[in-house]
């Protein structure tokens, strides 16, 4: 279970979060939305800790990552994570991209990350590309790809940044399928995303952000139904 | 203009014998050149600014003197520096070395600042720490941005290689030089090492090339 107590994060003068509190429960899957600028990436990459909160705490499993003794290679080695520009290894075939890590810094053996990477690539559907080099594939294979290499490090979340956005309308689907498919597993994820419908029917629940404040904590179907405040019936409008 | 190459045949060997002795020059002051122009260039992205200034500062004289000073200095220096002669290879391997190391950190610094910085964020996000990141994942894609630079490097230091000549490594240039002056005729043998050399550097462009192209392949 990942809380966020009264978070907060500012670049310089700039307050980009001002103070986020909320709860992930495991398994759950927490859909951010809200405008550009409003502060979804720098939430998300507190967690995972590629931002270092300026105040609050961040409790994941117990254990306050925001603490001067936290490991925090350990912490990431825990947190998945998935960027909207994919940034696979293009010197690296998928199934290295795959296997790097693991062996690396887990000590996984050769032929058990191998395997591993195999059977995840087999989930994503891109078994025929494991010796194939990231230039090769499509935005939505690379992607699909990026999900699977980050499962390999067989994580407890997984934190996805507009996953889809880079991606040419045709090949959004076979993403969000992958997502859907790792949802249903009981994997519990956080996704900023601009897909309200995958976001209605996958999401647990609707966070949205407005100038680095949770203006909406609710289910989605409050939220895309009755939404309780102005800003977010101004965006749904505006996205829909 | 007369020229005669015949009366030189017979010193050809000699002076190809030469190719060697500036090869191993080349070779040894290149792998030092790489080695301490990388680690330079670590310092150069370091957190740590005494680090960067170090090395800044390292480059700046080095690039701020003429090469020929530097090689005369580590030779005739060496007695009060280390309390020995240095030989005069050694010499030409320390100074090319120390000297490309400066150029080579620069290259090195330009192109790991050039790989997109989601590369070490996905890294960082795999939980993977500094220094395998970079070893790893970094720099074989820095090296494929600067493999041009660095060949033209090498290229510049072959050429340059010439200047041992001043301390008497009997390379191909200073051999020229000798069988010039046992025929009291500079001309043709300077002509034959400038052949010698043009070959050296087009055989070292080709190779540059081709390991390009093979490095590209993953593009
Ligand atoms: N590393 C950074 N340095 C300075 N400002 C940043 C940095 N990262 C993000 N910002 C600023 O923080 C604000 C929120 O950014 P971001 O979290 O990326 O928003 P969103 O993902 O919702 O579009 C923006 O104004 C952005 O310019
Ligand atoms: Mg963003």
């Amino acid at each position: 279970m990942i809380k966020l107590e009264n978070l907060h994060k500012n670049f310089g003068k700039l307050e980009v979060l001002k103070g986020i509190s909320t709860n992930i429960q495991d398994g759950e899957v927490v859909a951010i939305i809200g405008p550009s600028g409003s502060g979804k990436s720098t939430l998300l990459r507190c967690i995972n800790l590629l931002e270092v909160p300026t105040d609050g705490r961040i409790m994941i499993n117990g254990q306050d990552i925001t603490d001067k003794g936290t490991n925090i290679m350990k912490v990431r080695q825990d947190v998945g994570m998935v960027f909207q520009h994919f940034h696979l290894f293009p010197h690296k075939t998928v199934l290295q991209n795959l296997t790097y890590a693991p062996m690396k810094v887990k000590g996984v053996s050769k032929s058990e990350a191998e395997k591993t990477g195999l059977e995840l690539l087999e989930k994503v559907g891109l078994s025929a590309k494991a010796y194939e080099y990231p230039n090769r594939l499509s935005g939505g294979q690379k992607q699909r790809v990026a999900i699977a290499r980050a499962l390999a490090m067989n994580p407890d979340v997984m934190l996805f940044d507009e996953p889809t956005s880079a991606l040419d309308p045709e090949m959004v689907k076979e993403v969000l399928d992958v997502m859907k498919n790792l949802a249903h597993t009981g994997m519990t994820m956080a996704i900023v995303t601009h897909e309200m419908g995958f976001a209605r029917e996958v999401a647990d629940r609707v966070l949205f952000l407005d100038g680095g404040v949770l203006v909406e904590d609710s289910s989605p179907k409050e939220f895309f139904s009755k939404p309780k405040s102005e800003r977010a019936r101004d965006f749904l409008q505006k996205m829909l | 203009m007369n020229l005669d190459f015949q009366q030189f045949i017979p010193s050809l060997p000699y002076i190809l014998k030469g190719i060697g002795v500036t090869l191993q020059i080349v070779f040894m002051a290149g792998i030092l050149g790489f080695v301490l122009g990388i680690i330079l260039s670590f310092f150069k992205i370091s957190r740590f600014k005494l680090l960067g200034w170090i090395a800044d500062a390292y480059t700046s004289v080095f690039r701020g003197t003429p090469l020929v000073l530097q090689l005369m200095l580590i030779y005739y220096g060496s007695p009060q520096l280390i309390g020995y002669k240095i030989d005069p290879s050694t010499a030409a391997v320390l100074s090319f070395g120390l000297n490309s190391a400066a150029y080579i950190s620069e290259i090195i610094r330009a192109g790991i600042l050039a790989v997109d910085k989601g590369q070490s964020e996905a890294a960082m996000a795999l939980g993977v720490p500094y220094r395998p990141a970079m070893m790893d994942i970094i720099l074989p894609q820095a090296m494929k941005n600067i493999l041009p630079a660095l060949m033209n490097e090498f290229i510049t230091l072959t050429k340059e290689s010439a200047i041992v000549t001043v301390i008497g490594v009997t390379d191909v240039m200073r051999r020229a030089y000798i069988v010039g002056g046992e025929k009291f005729s500079y001309f043709e043998p300077i002509l034959i090492a400038g052949l010698i050399y043009y070959i050296m550097v087009m055989i070292l462009t080709v190779l540059g090339k081709g390991i390009e192209r093979r490095m590209r392949r993953s593009d």
